[in-house]
C-alpha cells in the first residue's frame, strides 16, 4: 500500500506542476497577448483610474497631465495647450483608448516598463508613485509659431533637426481638442468625437503631417535631381533646350511647364525656376528601375520609422507600374500623376540634402524620466537611410540656395539677420483648368537653414483650396516657412 | 519531546498564518481606500483567537498530531477570507461566521472521534448518510438549483451543499468496505496482457461507484463532484488492493462514461467546447473563463497588489473563480503560494497515511487527502484552462459554508489519524496523574519500532 501512496504523491505533485506551468503561461509568457486582446478592457480601466505621468515639450511646457478628481475615475487627463499638440501628443480616453504619444509611451507613463517595475521593487514600502514622464523634442513656442503662421490655411507644417531627426514642430490645421475626448462625461466625449468624424473632408482627428500623403508637385524634383546626379545622368551644367511642351514616347499628350511657359537652360537653371520638361526627360532617361531604386533610398514606399503610430508610406510606384508607361514615369518624375508624399517625408527629403545625404530617423521622444526626475531612457539619434552622395547633397544645396535667391522662392524666403535659407517650392496640380471642377492645386515648400551647416529642415504643405490654387506654391507656403525658420533660428535650436 | 516540538512549531506557524492574513487584510484596505483599516487591531485579535482555539484543541486532544496541517488550512482560509472581504463585504461576514462554525466542528470532531477506527463500524451508516446527502437536493421543497446545478438545499435561511459532507461520509464508507474486501478484491485470476484482472464478480463495487458518479454528472449536472467521487473511489481501491488494473479499468470506465455524457448532454458539451475555445462565445458562455484569464494576465508576476485589481469583473469570483482573484491581485507569486500550500497539505496527508499502520486509517487518510488535492486540482485547473471548468469549491479558500464545514471536519479526522499513529509510536509522553494506573496499551506500544509495511 505504501508504494501506491508514494506513487499517488508523485501523481498529485505532477498535477500541481502542470497547474504551475499553465499559470506561468497565463501570467508571464502569454500575458501580453491576453492583455492586448480587443475585448480585454481591463488594462484601459486600470490605467484610467491611476496616476499617469506628464508629457513635457522641449521648452518645458506641460502638454498633458493628470489631475486628481473626486469622481470614480480619480484622475482627469488634461491638455493645457488645447488643440496645439492634438496630433503629436494625442489623447487618453476611457472609451477611445489612447493615440499618438499617449499611446506609444503608455507603458512609461503608467510606470509599466520593465525598468520602472524593477525600480519600483525597491519602493515596495513607501507610497512613491511609479509613473514616468515623457520629454518630447517638440517645442511649444515653435509649434505656436507654426500654428499662427499657417493661420486658417488647411495644411501641415513640419520642422525638424536634419542632424538628429528630432522634430521641433509638427502642426496640422485643423486639429482637435483632446480635452473633449478625454472627458469623463462619456456623452460629451462621444458628441465631440462624432463632430470631428463628421468632418470627413478635413479629418481633424488624423495626424495628417505623417499619417496622410499628398501629391508633392515640384518639391519632388529634389529627389529626381538627387537620383540623376548620383547616377551621372546629368550634371550641373547639362543643357536642356528651352521648350513649351514635350511629348514623351507612347503618347500624344504633351507635358508642359507650369503655366505653359517656355523654359530651359542648364540643370541648375531649370531646377531654380522649376521647369517640368527637363525633369520629365531626366526621369525617362533614368528609367523606371533606376527611379524606383532611387526613391527607395529616400525611404519612399514604406512607412517612415517615426516613434508615433500609423505613419503612412509615401508612394511613387513600382517598376511594374511604369512598364510600357513612359508618360506616367515622365509625369511622376516631377511629382505629378500618382506620386504622393507625407509632409513629414518631404521635410526629411530636404533634411537629407542638409545632412550630406543621410536621413536621420525622425523622432519626437527626447527622454523619459521616472517620477523622481532621473532619466530612464534617452533617445539616441540614428541614421535611417543614405539617400544620396555627399557631393550630390552639396550640389543640391547650392541649387536650393539659388531657388531662394533668384528662383521660385525669391518672393518669400529672405530670412532675418541675413541668414541664408535653401528651399524648393512646389505647386501640385490636382486638376488642370480645363478639367471638370476647375483648377485645383496644393502649395508646398521644403528646405533647410542655414544653407551652410543647417540646423533646421522644414516642409510646409497647404492643401488645395480656391485661394491656394490661385497662387503659386512658394507664394502661399513660403511666408509660413520663413516665419517659422526665423523663429527657430532665433531660439537657437 | 517530538509531540511538544510539533505543537510548538504549529503554534509558530499558526501565528505566522494569522500575521500573513492580517497583513493581506491591511494591504487590501490600503489598496482600496489608501487608509489603514480601522478595525485592524480587533481583526488580528479575532483571527489569532480563531486559530488558537483549534491549536489548543490539538494540544489537549491530539498532542502528537502533525503540526503543519492546521497552519496550512488557516493560511488558505485566511487568504480566502481577505479576498472575499475585498470582493463583497457582506459575504465576508457570513464567511467569518462559517469559519467559526468550521473551527467548532473541527474541535467537536476531535472530541467526539477518539479513535478513527470506530468510524469503520458505521461504514454502512456512512454510506447511507452519504447517498442521502447526495439525493437531498432532489427532495421537493428542500432542493434548490443554483447556476444550473441541483446541489443545494435550503433550510432556515441557509443554503447548504450537502454533497460537501457526502464526500467525507463516502471516504469513510470506502475505507471501511475496502478493509474487509481488499484481499478478496486483490485476488487476480485473469491475466490479460500486462494486467491482472480481478474476477468479474468483484468488479461489482467498481461498477456501482461508476454508475453513481455518472448519475451525479447527469442528474445534478455537477461534473466536478462526479469526477471527484469517482477519482476518490479509484484512488482508494487502488491503494487498498495494490492492483493497477483497478485504476486502469476505472479510468477507462470513466472515460467511456464521460464520452457518453458528452454525446448525450448539452451541458457537458458546452463545458468542453468552452474549454477548447472560450473565444467562440466571448460575451456569453465563454465570458466567465475569459475574464478569469484576463485577470491572470493582468496580474502578471507580482500581481496588481491586494485591493488594486478588478476581480469583480469575473462572475461568481468568490466561489469557483476565487483563484483568479488571487492570481490577479497577488500575481504568479501568490498563485504559486496557494499551489504550494495545497501540495504541502497533500504531502502531509499522504505522509500521515504512510505512517499509519492500521489499514483503515491508512485508507481513510489517503482518501481524505485525495479529496482535498483532487478538488483543488479540478477547480484551479478549470479556472486556468487545464481541464474543462466544473463547479467545485477551492477547499478552505472559496466562499461557502458547507465547504468550510466539511473541510474542517476532514482536517480533524486527518489530525486524529496522525495523532493516533504518534501515540502508537510512542511519540506522545502523557503526564500521568500521581497514582493513576499505567495505561497498559500505551505502555505496550511505546517501545515497538515501526517498520513501514
Amino acid at each position: 500500500m505504501n508504494r501506491q501512496l508514494r506513487r499517488l504523491a508523485v501523481g498529485l505533485m505532477a498535477c500541481f506542476v502542470v497547474l504551475f506551468v499553465q499559470l506561468n503561461f497565463l501570467q508571464v509568457v502569454n500575458a501580453n497577448a491576453l492583455k492586448r486582446r480587443p475585448d480585454n478592457t481591463r488594462e484601459i480601466i486600470r490605467d484610467f483610474t491611476r496616476a499617469r505621468g506628464t508629457i513635457y515639450s522641449a521648452d518645458n511646457q506641460v502638454l498633458a497631465q493628470s489631475i486628481a478628481t473626486d469622481d470614480k475615475y480619480k484622475w482627469q487627463r488634461t491638455y493645457p495647450l488645447g488643440d496645439l499638440f492634438s496630433h503629436p501628443v494625442g489623447y487618453f480616453s476611457l472609451k477611445y483608448g489612447t493615440s499618438e504619444v499617449e499611446n506609444v509611451f503608455n507603458d512609461v507613463l503608467t510606470g509599466r516598463t520593465a525598468q520602472q517595475e524593477l525600480r519600483d521593487l525597491g519602493n515596495l514600502f513607501d507610497a512613491k508613485v511609479n509613473t514616468g514622464d515623457v520629454y518630447l523634442t517638440l517645442r511649444a513656442d515653435l509649434q505656436q509659431v507654426a500654428r499662427d503662421a499657417l493661420g486658417d490655411l488647411e495644411g501641415s507644417v513640419v520642422l525638424l533637426d536634419p542632424r538628429t531627426g528630432a522634430i521641433f514642430a509638427m502642426w496640422s490645421n485643423p486639429g482637435f481638442d483632446p480635452n473633449l475626448l478625454a472627458s469623463h462625461n462619456l456623452a460629451k466625449a462621444d458628441g465631440a468625437r462624432a463632430l470631428y468624424l463628421l468632418n470627413k473632408e478635413q479629418q481633424p482627428l488624423l495626424a495628417r503631417a505623417y499619417q496622410e500623403r499628398y501629391m508633392p508637385g515640384s518639391t519632388f524634383k529634389v529627389l529626381t535631381s538627387a537620383i540623376a546626379l548620383d547616377a551621372n545622368v546629368v550634371n550641373e551644367v547639362s543643357d536642356f533646350p528651352a521648350a513649351r511642351a514635350w511629348t514623351p514616347p507612347l503618347t500624344q499628350t504633351p507635358i508642359r511647364n507650369y503655366g505653359g511657359e517656355l523654359c530651359g537652360g542648364t540643370f541648375r537653371r531649370v531646377f531654380t525656376v522649376s521647369c517640368n520638361i527637363p525633369f520629365a526627360q531626366t526621369g525617362v532617361d533614368l528609367g523606371a528601375t533606376e527611379m524606383v531604386a532611387g526613391v527607395d533610398r529616400f525611404g519612399f514606399q514604406e512607412p517612415v520609422p517615426i516613434d508615433l503610430p500609423g505613419a503612412a508610406a509615401s508612394f511613387f510606384g513600382t517598376v511594374a507600374d511604369f512598364d510600357q508607361d513612359d508618360p506616367r514615369l515622365a509625369q511622376s518624375s516631377f511629382g505629378q500623376n500618382a506620386v504622393q508624399g507625407t509632409p513629414l517625408h518631404m521635410a526629411m527629403a530636404a533634411a537629407a540634402v542638409a545632412n550630406g545625404g543621410v536621413i536621420m530617423t525622425p523622432h519626437v521622444l527626447s527622454e523619459t524620466r521616472d517620477s523622481g526626475g532621473s532619466v530612464l531612457t534617452r533617445y539616441d539619434p540614428k541614421p535611417w537611410r543614405t539617400a544620396m552622395k555627399k557631393s550630390t547633397a552639396e550640389t543640391l544645396t547650392s541649387f536650393m540656395t539659388d531657388v531662394v535667391n533668384n528662383g521660385t522662392a525669391r518672393c518669400c524666403m529672405k530670412l532675418a539677420n541675413g541668414m541664408q535659407a535653401a528651399a524648393k517650392t512646389g505647386t501640385a496640380q490636382l486638376r488642370g483648368p480645363t478639367e471638370p471642377g476647375g483648377e485645383s492645386s496644393h502649395a508646398w515648400i521644403v528646405g533647410f537653414a542655414p544653407a551652410k551647416d543647417p540646423t533646421v529642415a522644414f516642409a510646409v504643405f497647404v492643401k488645395a483650396t480656391p485661394e491656394v490654387t490661385a497662387g503659386v506654391g512658394g507664394g502661399i507656403a513660403g511666408p509660413v516657412a520663413r516665419t517659422l525658420v526665423d523663429a527657430a533660428l532665433a531660439v537657437g535650436s | 519531546m517530538i509531540a511538544r516540538s510539533r505543537r510548538f512549531s504549529e503554534l509558530l506557524l499558526v501565528v505566522l498564518a494569522a500575521i500573513i492574513t492580517a497583513g493581506a487584510y491591511t494591504l487590501t484596505a490600503l489598496g482600496r481606500t489608501a487608509s489603514l483599516p480601522a478595525n485592524i487591531g480587533p481583526f488580528l485579535g479575532v483571527v489569532l483567537a480563531l486559530l488558537l482555539v483549534p491549536h489548543l484543541a490539538n494540544r489537549v486532544f491530539a498532542p502528537g498530531a502533525d503540526g503543519t496541517l492546521l497552519p496550512i488550512a488557516a493560511l488558505l482560509n485566511g487568504i480566502g477570507y481577505v479576498v472575499i472581504a475585498r470582493i463583497n463585504p457582506d459575504l465576508a461576514a457570513k464567511q467569518a461566521g462559517w469559519t467559526i462554525i468550521g473551527v467548532g466542528a473541527y474541535v467537536a470532531t476531535l472530541v467526539i472521534v477518539k479513535d478513527v477506527r470506530e468510524l469503520s463500524r458505521y461504514k454502512w451508516t456512512a454510506a447511507a448518510f452519504g447517498v442521502s446527502m447526495l439525493l437531498l437536493p432532489f427532495v421537493p421543497g428542500v432542493g434548490r438549483t443554483i447556476n444550473g446545478s441541483r446541489l443545494w438545499i435550503r433550510a432556515g435561511g441557509f443554503s447548504l451543499q450537502p454533497g460537501e459532507l457526502a464526500k467525507i461520509a463516502l471516504a469513510v464508507f470506502f475505507a471501511g468496505y475496502l478493509v474487509e474486501r481488499r484481499e478478496l478484491l486483490a485476488m487476480a485470476t485473469w491475466k490479460v496482457g500486462p494486467l491482472y484482472l480481478p474476477e468479474p464478480r468483484h468488479l461489482g463495487p467498481l461498477v456501482v461507484a461508476w454508475m453513481m458518479s455518472i448519475g451525479i454528472m447527469t442528474m445534478q449536472k455537477d461534473l466536478g463532484s462526479s469526477l471527484l467521487f469517482f477519482a476518490l473511489f479509484l484512488v482508494m481501491v487502488w491503494v487498498a488492493t495494490e492492483r493497477t488494473s483497478y485504476a486502469v479499468i476505472g479510468s477507462i470506465l470513466f472515460l467511456i462514461g464521460a464520452y457518453g455524457a458528452w454525446t448525450q448532454f448539452s451541458h457537458v458539451q458546452t463545458r468542453v467546447s468552452i474549454w477548447l475555445d472560450p473565444w467562440a462565445d466571448p460575451a456569453g458562455k465563454g465570458y466567465q473563463i475569459i475574464q478569469g484569464l484576463y485577470a491572470f494576465a493582468g496580474g502578471g508576476i507580482t500581481g496588481t497588489g491586494p485591493g488594486l485589481g478588478d476581480p469583480t469583473r469575473i462572475p461568481e469570483v468568490q466561489n469557483d473563480f476565487i483563484f483568479a482573484a488571487i492570481g490577479e491581485e497577488y500575481g504568479l507569486v501568490g498563485g504559486t503560494a496557494i499551489l504550494i500550500a495545497f501540495m504541502l497539505m497533500a504531502g502531509t496527508g499522504l505522509r500521515i497515511a504512510l505512517r499509519a499502520d492500521r489499514v483503515f486509517e491508512k485508507l481513510l487518510a489517503a482518501g481524505l487527502t485525495a479529496i482535498v488535492a483532487i478538488q483543488a486540482f479540478i477547480i484551479i485547473g478549470g479556472v486556468i484552462r487545464v481541464v474543462p471548468l466544473t463547479g467545485v469549491t477551492l477547499p478552505f479558500v472559496s466562499y461557502g459554508g458547507s465547504s468550510l464545514l466539511a473541510n474542517y471536519i476532514l482536517l480533524a479526522i486527518l489530525v486524529r489519524i496522525s495523532n493516533s499513529t504518534a501515540e502508537k509510536n510512542g511519540e506522545v509522553v502523557r503526564r500521568r496523574k500521581k497514582g493513576a494506573p499505567i495505561d497498559p496499551a500505551f505502555e505496550a506500544t511505546t517501545a515497538v519500532p515501526v517498520v513501514p509495511s
